[in-house]
């Protein structure tokens, strides 16, 4: 039986006309429909063009990171170009902490369920245990580092929480001095996501170890590696360490030999790995070489002979001409070398117990002894209280409210003006000196510039320099000048002190018959000669002071230096010179100073020195021509033989016939 | 309705239990189901190779007997060759001894040569691998170095019961040290992020500044034995370029490796005795 609505036709007219049949309430959905679709459509306008940026800056912050290097420093060489520091490879192993994260949290945990299941009362905080697993963690991968290159490093836990606290971006070193052989190893057999992965950064090199050691001073390590004008500071940075000047040249000229640094933009896969080649690169540039005015070759036979007696002491050599210093030299040193990568702790408590920090050379302010009686003998006969024909009866000792002893209670008699330098007759200086009053040898001394720093180009130069005087000695100590004083300056003794940088000025200036010699420690090939104005003596007074120096060397304190008994003969070479030898009361007792200062060649001077040595044991006679002239004598010497095999000269070449 | 609609949703409901499923076994379990598979896997990978054998077998046999006669006769040439080489070396090692034990200098490791047919390859932007017939079966280790005529092939990194996985240099994945011909100071090889098709390259680094490197005047690389792993003196490609590091040191550089490493037939195994 059918149904009346199954008949298809009406049926499909029903349909037909529902579907004709215009719904308004369907209106609302397209509304509906057109506000969702509007909003997606705004939504995806937003993020694609408003916040474009944004998510790119965040995509590139997330697979991009940018590493700084520090530029190479400059070289410093020597007068003739070598190298006195240079730069040097070194190989490192360390480890990207950050990347130790979850492995540092199941250390954590693991040490956790130990004490639990120990059930230790005594477990640590979470600091504590985090700390714990931080050390085992590091010294597992340096496990594996020992493993491959055979060594037996441990971790410095205080060393490890202070980089993690305050640098944990950077990557941790677990050992800085590889070997190539040990690199090597390491570079085959650490994997190549590995957390330990080998880095190379640039160290100092002395070839000379110690030699100039004051002088040149040394580097220590910096964070502050900029560079300018290099895009990305707002990705990953790592900084690798650089270096700055700490000491000596290194110090005073830093702007000069730093580098510009280098960066670099890697890539890096999800694990933090950086993709090679970089997307953008800065080379770093090294900085500029510094020619200094040493001569490596005096410098060494200065510090090798001053080593020889195992006393503290000073040297300077000076270019007369120019007043480039060819030789500073301060004794006990230190060996650079040491100083790389780092200053260990006992390396620099064995130098603070030697006292070799002290840079004698300009820092030493010493009385100078008889090596003073060149400028009082200067200060006499120019103001004529000393003529070259003036005598002095010596006696052994000057009587000046109390007994002035000669020079080591000699009893000279009537004595003369150049044999009182060439003997060191104290009673001479003392008579003259007294007659002339303290002013005028005061006011020489001024005029020698030995009342104030020589101006050298380094650091930490002394001010504590003295020519003392009536004022000074009011000024200072609040008391009055005597007689006694004025004798006792008059041979360099009292309260006269000077650097031995100063005594070499002195010498240079006497040997160009000037009062003023500038010195400094950079060489210029083209450096004009110094002039200032003259000493004031007449050709004869010169002549006479320059032949009592000679004398000096030839039959008097200092004939250690031409005689040959104890130190070989430098053949042709005429030196003038003045010893000394001062004395310093100290808690210990008394300690003598040795000093010489000189030039070369008499007639033609070309080089000016001053050697102090300070006696090391009290009472103990440390005189100047024992101790201070063989270190003028090894200079003289290898001066001289570098004079006779000149300078780049052609390879002499041997043809057998 | 209800029930049909649930119905019709069934594929992404296991879907989705499945993915869950995953990430809920532990991570071992994950593990040997990847070498089970591996292993599973292994026989048809094996079969494979044995059957391109096969075929280069019978292609090999449609060639004339001329070509044959050819090549027997270029084969003997190359042997004689060989010959005067494997005397030659004979009497180096002999040298290389009597010096070593003159300067009481430790000999290099010896090694036992496992010869081993490629079974697959697969190469992509990440990674560069063969897969070689010759595994645990073989005595072969984790870590030994894989060579062949051309010098380097790579690392084994994977050993499964017959097959042993082999990463070649050409994968970023590779480091070694290696030696500018003629110099003795290391330097890094790292394999290059090599397209499937494109001639395998790698990278230099640590490249002393004086060493240099171009195109016109490429300076061959080789293992430096230093590190332990690979025996010194064997190629593993030219350096074409090197320029200026970024930290100013060292020279960082491409280095062009033997593009017959992307169809390589037969490779050797060196094992440490």
């Amino acid at each position: 039986m059918a149904h009346p609505d199954t008949n298809l036709a009406d049926r499909s007219g029903n349909l037909v006309e529902a579907y004709k049949n215009y719904d308004p309430r369907i209106v609302f959905f397209y509304f509906m429909l057109g506000a969702m679709l509007l909003t997606l459509v705004s939504g995806l306008a937003y993020q694609q063009l408003r916040k474009v940026g944004e998510y790119a800056d965040a995509e590139r912050q997330q697979t991009q990171r940018r590493i700084l290097y520090p530029g190479p420093r400059g070289n410093i060489e020597d007068r003739e170009g070598r190298v006195l520091v240079g730069n040097r490879a070194r190989f490192s192993v360390r480890l990207l902490l950050d990347a130790l994260g979850p492995e540092f949290r199941r250390e954590q945990e693991r040490i956790r369920k130990n004490y639990a299941a120990a059930e230790d009362a005594d477990i640590p905080s979470y600091t504590q245990r985090m700390k714990i697993a931080r050390a085992t963690v590091v010294q597992r991968y340096l496990d594996r580092v020992n493993a491959i290159i055979g060594r037996f490093e441990k971790v410095k836990g205080d060393d490890l929480n202070k980089h993690f606290e305050r640098e944990l971006l950077l990557p941790y070193t677990l050992i800085d001095d590889l070997e190539p052989s040990e690199y090597a190893r390491l570079l085959e057999r650490l994997p190549v996501n590995s957390p330990a992965q080998v880095y190379t950064f640039s160290t100092r090199h002395y070839p000379y170890g110690s030699a100039a050691s004051h002088t040149l001073g040394y580097v220590g390590a910096t964070d502050d590696v900029e560079l300018e004008d290099f895009p990305g500071e707002d990705l990953r940075t790592f900084k690798m360490k650089g270096t700055m000047g700490r000491e000596g040249v290194e110090k005073r000229f830093d702007p000069v030999l730093q580098g510009e640094a280098g960066g670099a933009i890697f890539r890096v896969d999800p694990a933090g790995n950086r993709i090679n080649p970089p997307i953008q690169q800065v080379f770093p540039k090294q900085g500029k070489n510094l020619r200094l005015s040493l001569d490596v070759d005096l410098q060494l036979a200065a510090e090798a002979k001053m080593a020889d007696s195992g006393m503290a002491g000073a040297a300077a050599v000076l270019d007369v001409a120019t007043g480039e210093v060819l030789v500073l030299a301060s004794k006990p040193d230190y060996d650079l070398s040491k100083f790389v990568p780092r200053l260990g702790t006992d390396v620099a408590a064995d130098i603070t117990a030697r006292g070799a920090w002290y840079k004698r050379a300009i820092q030493g302010a010493y009385p100078p002894g008889s090596s003073f009686k060149i400028l009082t003998a200067i200060a006499g006969l120019r103001s004529g209280y000393i003529t070259p024909d003036s005598t002095v009866n010596c006696p052994g000792f000057f009587l000046m409210g109390r007994k002035f002893s000669c020079h080591d209670g000699h009893v000279h008699g009537e004595i003369g003006f150049t044999r009182a330098i060439e003997k060191s007759c104290n009673v001479y200086f003392y008579k003259f000196g007294n007659d002339m009053g303290a002013d005028i040898i005061a006011t020489e001394g001024r005029r020698f510039h030995l009342d104030r720093p020589t101006g050298i180009d380094l650091l930490d130069e002394t001010r504590r320099m003295v020519i003392p005087d009536e004022d000074w000695k009011r000024t200072t100590r609040n008391q009055p000048w005597v007689g006694g004083d004025t004798v006792q300056m008059a041979i360099g003794q009292g309260d006269v002190l000077v650097t031995p940088l100063q005594m070499a000025a002195f010498a240079a200036s006497v040997a160009r018959n000037e009062v003023w010699t500038q010195p400094t420690i950079l060489h210029d090939p083209n450096r004009p000669r110094q002039r200032s104005e003259p000493i004031g003596l007449s050709p004869t007074h010169y002549a006479a002071l320059l032949r009592a120096m000679e004398q000096v060397t030839l039959t008097g304190t200092a004939r250690i230096l031409t005689e040959g008994k104890m130190l070989p003969k430098i053949p042709g070479l005429r030196i003038g010179g003045k010893t000394g030898t001062a004395q310093k009361q100290t808690e210990r007792g008394i300690i003598n100073f040795a000093w010489f200062i000189g030039f070369a060649p008499l007639e033609n001077p070309q080089i000016a020195i001053a050697v102090a040595i300070e006696g090391d044991t009290p009472g103990e006679e440390t005189g100047g021509g024992l101790y201070a002239a063989p270190v003028a004598h090894a200079v003289f010497k290898t001066w001289v033989e570098k004079r006779s095999r000149p300078l780049n000269a052609p390879p002499v070449l041997f043809r057998s016939e | 309705m209800r029930f049909k609609r649930l119905d019709q949703a069934r594929p992404f409901v296991t879907l989705a239990v499945i993915v869950v499923a995953w990430l809920l076994v532990p991570v071992g379990v994950k593990a040997i189901l990847r070498v089970s598979f591996f292993e599973l896997t292994a026989p048809v990978t094996l079969a494979a190779s044995r059957v391109r054998d096969l075929q280069e077998f019978w292609s090999l046999r449609l060639h004339s007997k001329d070509d044959l006669i050819a090549a027997g006769r270029d084969l003997a040439r190359l042997n004689a060759s060989y010959e005067l080489g494997v005397q030659r070396n004979t009497e180096l090692q002999a040298e290389i001894a009597r010096l070593e034990t003159l300067l009481r200098l430790p000999s290099f490791t010896n090694y036992r040569y496992e010869h081993a047919r490629v079974a697959r390859r697969d190469f992509s932007g990440w990674w560069q691998r063969i897969v070689i017939r010759k595994g645990r079966n073989y005595g072969i280790p984790v870590g030994a170095p894989v060579v062949f005529t051309g010098g380097v092939v790579g690392r084994v990194t994977e050993v499964h019961a017959a097959t042993a996985v082999v990463e070649l240099i050409s994968s970023p994945n590779v480091r070694l040290a290696g030696v500018v011909e003629g110099d003795t100071r290391p330097i890094s090889f790292q394999g290059g992020v090599n397209p499937t098709f494109a001639p395998p390259t790698g990278v230099v680094e640590f490249v002393p500044l004086d060493i240099v490197a171009s195109p016109a005047a490429p300076k061959r690389l080789v293992t430096s034995g230093f590190g332990g792993v690979f025996p010194p003196g064997l190629m593993i490609g030219t350096i074409t370029r090197a320029s200026m590091g970024g930290d100013g040191l060292f020279q960082s550089g491409e280095v062009k490796l033997d593009e017959r490493l992307g169809s390589l037939a037969e490779v050797t195994v060196l094992v440490p005795l």
